[in-house]
């Protein structure tokens, strides 16, 4: 195997598929042998970035929203993104952002060719991937 | 886990006892608001959430929480949690809602 992997997860923009996302997050979080209180940070930190997307009204017109989780030997990098027209209002204070920030490593939020972009980062000390 | 709540009225303690259950998220904080919205206007009473089988919160959850503090604080009643779980906890802890809500009951450390 190699030493990085790719899933991606297309969702509508649709509250009732925030739960497969935690799901998901769940599950490939485990694959990298994350103890069970960092999965669990990963998983409400996925769900709150679905969320953030979901409730900012200017992305209610689009379909749907992308997911990529890159697993590498040191960290899992999850980019949310939806097209996006222009830029968007981003809040520091909004809870879901609070809550991003305090349990992930990093968070980062840009625009890049019509698309409005979050990439959430956890870092592994102690990866075994097989 | 799939979403429940279920309230009844407590005599003996004077409050509205609700046991919710699955995970809170987006797709269902706001039925959970309206219902707890409801029993206050029924009775406004102090309302003690037991979170033995709460298995998620997210921030619209805690958001929703937040309106039915207000709500209650009208009538100059509290909000209580019993038995969050340790991850949930956690999150209360971020939000510094732990200052906010009465939490009680609580198996974190």
């Amino acid at each position: 195997m190699s030493n990085s992997e790719q899933i991606k997860l297309t969702l509508p923009i649709n509250a009732a598929y925030v739960s497969a996302a935690r799901l998901t997050a769940s599950s490939v979080a485990n694959r990298l042998k994350f103890d069970i209180e960092e999965i669990e940070d990963i998983k409400v930190a996925v769900s709150e970035a679905c969320t953030y997307i979901i409730k900012k009204p200017c992305f209610s017109t689009k379909n749907d929203f992308k997911i990529e989780f890159n697993l590498s030997k040191d960290s899992i990098k999850i980019l949310l993104s939806v097209e996006c027209d222009e830029k968007v209002d981003v809040d520091d204070d909004e809870m879901s952002m609070q809550v991003i920030k305090a349990l992930m490593d990093s968070s980062d939020i840009n625009y890049d060719g019509g698309s409005f972009n979050m990439i959430i980062e956890k870092k592994h000390l102690k990866v075994s991937f097989e | 886990m799939d979403f429940s709540i279920d309230s009844k009225f407590s005599e003996k303690k004077d409050c509205w006892l609700i046991t919710i259950s699955g995970e809170v998220d987006i797709f269902n904080s706001a039925e959970m608001k309206t219902k707890i919205i409801e029993l206050i206007d029924e009775k406004p009473l102090d309302i003690r959430i037991e979170c033995k089988n709460l298995a998620y919160i997210d921030s619209t959850g805690l958001g929703a929480f937040i309106a039915v503090l207000k709500k209650t604080k009208e009538f100059e009643k509290s909000i209580y949690f019993q038995n969050l779980k340790p991850s949930l906890s956690k999150l209360f802890k971020i939000t510094n809602l732990d200052k906010v809500f009465i939490i009680e009951g609580d198996s974190n450390e």
